[in-house]
């Protein structure tokens, strides 16, 4: 058993595409087309191109459960995810010089130092560097 | 201030409220990830964190989950798996992340990643020419 695939719910799959590969910096792995507008859309990680894929779903328009679940734990500021980076600062500084918005700018906690971004598609999205 | 901004500031005053627990076991995190290729003894960790030696696993432990042993071995075998996949031999890689014995290497390389260092070499290879350009 290996883990491959992780999904985050997307509200617009085009728009999540260009900003997890134009901010955060992913690379595209597959682009299947579905039903309607809906793809088999995947993202990975440029330094880990093997690595487990990121599934950008559209559950959000299609369940409204899914929808409901998102909002609430974007409401509450909560990150649907993390992201490991080595150096926090200096992501935030790259990201918000993109214009990429914050809840949480970089802030130690403990043993880790986080900051939380807006990915624009309703997931605040946290990054994470181990002190 | 949101849900998850308290949260934060909970977690920091109730888990992470002692800054000199935190400063010793993050100056012996990065000592040993500036030395791991070197051989290392809990003395020398000790040092580095400025505590002493039981004091320093305790808090280790108790901040990241493991002891700086098991943190050693860990950051050694992530670096071994770099090593080879740039195409370094099993030995090479073996001394040069800090083990000091190929069997014991291959043996804890199996028990972290779960195949032989030079299993886990050949399959990247064999991956890496049949990912389509």
């Amino acid at each position: 058993m290996r883990v491959k695939v992780i999904s985050i719910p997307v509200q617009d799959q085009q728009k999540a595409l260009d900003f997890y590969t134009g901010k955060l910096g992913f690379i595209k792995k597959h682009d299947v087309p579905l039903s309607g507008n809906d793809r088999w859309l995947t993202v990975v990680a440029k330094e880990e191109p093997d690595g487990a894929e990121i599934l950008l779903e559209p559950s959000p328009n299609h369940l409204e459960a899914a929808s409901t679940y998102q909002k609430a734990l974007f409401n509450a500021g909560i990150p649907y995810t993390q992201f490991d980076v080595d150096n926090v600062e200096e992501e935030y500084q790259r990201l918000t010089g993109l214009g990429v918005a914050f809840s949480v700018k970089p802030t130690e906690m403990g043993t880790v130092k986080i900051a939380v971004l807006d990915d624009t598609c309703g997931n605040h999205i946290q990054l994470v560097e181990m002190l | 201030m949101t849900f998850y901004q308290q949260e934060i500031n909970r977690i920091r005053s109730t888990v992470y409220s002692n800054d000199a627990h935190l400063i010793a076991v993050i100056r012996t995190r990065r000592f040993i990830n500036d030395n791991f290729e070197k051989e290392l003894n809990l003395e020398q960790l000790a040092q580095a964190g400025l505590t002493s030696k039981f004091h320093l696993l305790r808090l280790f432990k108790k901040y990241y989950g493991q002891t700086p042993k098991q943190y050693l071995t860990h950051k050694r075998i992530v670096q071994s798996i770099a090593c080879l996949k740039g195409g370094m031999t099993v030995t090479d890689t073996c001394f040069s992340v800090g083990f000091e014995c190929p069997s014991s290497f291959s043996t804890l390389f199996k028990q972290k990643t779960g195949l032989p260092p030079a299993e886990f070499q050949k399959k990247q290879f064999s991956q890496s020419v049949l990912t389509p350009i």
